[in-house]
């Protein structure tokens, strides 16, 4: 455990095309040699959310020049790389596909090791890149696509305390936003209209809070809001910038309460296990949110457990989770061969039953 | 006296995995097989295996040649993601060579090039000396100008209906897909002007503006 390891990786499962150089020296947390991410934002304002097609093209086209940023900024060469990580899923997969096979070209022509990443371990793991946090800790994985509690073991070792059943509460704020006229991603610009807002003007639903266990359910909060904004239209023939304010805030205020409170049951579980060093870490794009945050934080502190949240640029997608991910696998021996295959689904817990899509298919996430 | 630079072409771009390593115009190796899924598990291993075949390694190549379709958008994808990885690996030119351009290749006089675009459509290019003709998303009542008197050689999907449209000679492709994608990349790696290779799609992504417009904004 006393050499260095440079990994570069690579991320192209949603909307962000991203490649980073992320170097680990002995036992220490990761120093970050370049992170670069190429967003898609303007390709797909117009459609109101991320159109998996466009997004593929867009990843084929920019993976490479990522690469030769992320190596250009790093000021280190292929030839200086250790082994190459890529994520292989769960995402859309035709992002995930040509990130895939970027990858394996640049191993099949450096000679270097292959390492296929699972996407939400990439963001699982972050807090250990960042404060080398140690396992056991509690993780609550927040984003655009994902909602789960997670008692990370190991790198390669989690277990899923509960999620969504539906909806991802990154994808109820773009489906808020898009309501609202707000621009996309809705994440900021409805915590952004929120500040002005009050957030006890709407009454909304509190899903499965009523119900034991950590899952959570979002879909009916979007319902909510649409009902609400269409009697507050109906009233006033629009939508006043202050009515558009309070439902903002009042909607961020019910997914705040929710995932609090299923991050308290969480962390009494976790807690149970009698953990060394207790700690709660968060991450995904929504951990980014002001007020989810702050509730989450004070949870963790009424629990007594240490609380992690990443720096913004490494709660959205980006390759350094990748890359440091796969220096974790890569020290527990992991190697993926040229047959690695892109996963549209990949559960992190393989050991529980399945939450989401567990039709034919399999498990999502 | 040095021998001929060693080039690696290949093709997903359709229902099929192909691959072949030309030195000059000597196939030294080739491997295809029809497969409609799974070309992005066996493409690497399949190009592997095609230059150890030859006795050669990753870094005996000169240039890549690599099909930009038209066709399956996943497939066209996956080689040109792979080749791009490639080409930045190994510090070689990526050429990229269109279906339509490979499937006439070798063929004298002018040639009306045509692919299956699914849901009844065609993709078609007219190739012609010295003067530039687009490749188009069409359907046989939608045919692009094909010049008068040419006699055209037709190759491809719908060839022979093609073919008696403009008094043309319906024929089969000259080369196999890969290999004619190999010496077009031959012929064009030392252009100064040889861009990455990039998919050609010719088809836009289904996706459409969300249907419910937002609500008014009362200022």
């Amino acid at each position: 455990m006393t050499t260095a390891l440079t990994i570069l990786g690579l991320e192209s499962s949603c909307d962000d095309t991203a490649a980073a150089v992320v170097r680990q020296t002995g036992a220490s947390a990761g120093d970050i040699l370049s992170s670069v991410v190429f967003g898609q934002v303007e390709l797909h304002a117009a459609f109101g959310g991320v159109v998996p097609e466009l997004a593929a093209r867009a990843h084929t086209e920019k993976l490479d020049h990522a690469v030769e940023a992320a190596l250009d900024k790093a000021g280190v060469s292929l030839a200086e790389i250790d082994a190459i990580a890529v994520t292989a899923g769960p995402g859309l997969i035709g992002g995930v596909l040509s990130g895939v096979m970027c990858a394996k070209g640049l191993a099949a022509a450096t000679g270097k090791p292959l390492i296929g990443v699972n996407h939400l371990a990439g963001h699982a793991l972050t807090p250990r890149l960042t404060e080398r946090l140690e396992f056991p800790y509690l993780m609550l994985l927040v984003s655009g696509g994902h909602c789960q509690f997670l008692i990370a073991h190991g790198p390669d070792d989690f277990i899923r305390l509960g999620g969504t059943i539906d909806d991802a509460p990154g994808e109820a704020f773009d489906k808020t936003a898009k309501l609202l006229g707000l621009p996309q991603p809705g994440g900021p610009s409805v915590e952004m209209a929120a500040l002005r807002g009050d957030a006890t003007a709407f009454s909304f639903p509190r899903p499965l809070l009523d119900r034991a266990g950590c899952d959570m359910s979002f879909s009916g909060l979007k319902t909510a809001l649409l009902r609400a904004r269409d009697a507050v239209v109906a009233e006033n023939g629009g939508l006043g910038e202050q009515a558009r304010a309070d439902l903002c805030a009042s909607f961020q205020a019910a997914v705040a309460d929710v995932l609090a409170e299923k991050s308290r049951r969480a962390l009494t579980e976790y807690l149970a296990g009698n953990p060394t060093r207790a700690a709660f870490a968060v991450a995904g794009g929504v951990a980014a949110n002001q007020t989810i945050r702050a509730a989450l934080q004070a949870v963790a502190t009424e629990a007594g457990a240490e609380f992690s949240a990443p720096p913004l640029a490494l709660c959205t997608d980006n390759a350094a989770m990748i890359a440091w991910a796969g220096i974790e696998l890569f020290r527990l021996g992991h190697r993926s061969d040229m047959t690695l295959s892109a996963r549209p689904r990949w559960p992190l817990d393989r050991s529980s039953p399945a939450m989401l899509g567990s039709g034919k298919r399999g498990a999502k996430a | 006296m040095p021998s001929d630079p060693l080039i690696l072409g290949f093709d997903t771009s359709a229902a099929h995995c192909a691959a072949v390593l030309l030195c000059g115009d000597t196939v030294l190796a080739d491997a295809h097989e029809e497969m409609t899924k799974g070309q992005a598990e066996r493409l690497i291993p399949m190009l592997e295996q095609v230059l150890t075949q030859a006795g050669a390694g990753w870094g005996d190549l000169a240039a890549l040649g690599v099909g930009i379709g038209p066709g399956n958008f996943t497939g066209v994808r996956i080689s040109v993601s792979a080749a791009r990885g490639l080409a930045l690996g190994l510090g070689i030119p990526a050429v990229g060579v269109s279906a339509l351009e490979a499937q006439v290749f070798g063929l004298p006089g002018v040639t009306v090039s045509s692919l299956d675009a699914r849901r009844d459509a065609l993709y078609v290019q007219v190739f012609e000396m010295g003067a530039p003709h687009f490749p188009v998303l069409c359907d046989m009542a939608s045919l692009p100008p094909i010049p008068a008197r040419a006699a055209p050689s037709c190759i491809g999907h719908m060839n022979q209906e093609i073919a008696a449209r403009c008094a043309g000679h319906a024929k089969a492709a000259a080369l196999p897909m890969a290999e004619a994608i190999a010496r077009i990349a031959g012929q064009r790696m030392h252009n100064d002007t040889l861009k990455r290779p990039a998919p050609l799609y010719l088809r836009g992504a289904d996706a459409a503006p969300p249907r419910a417009a937002p609500p008014v904004i009362l200022s």
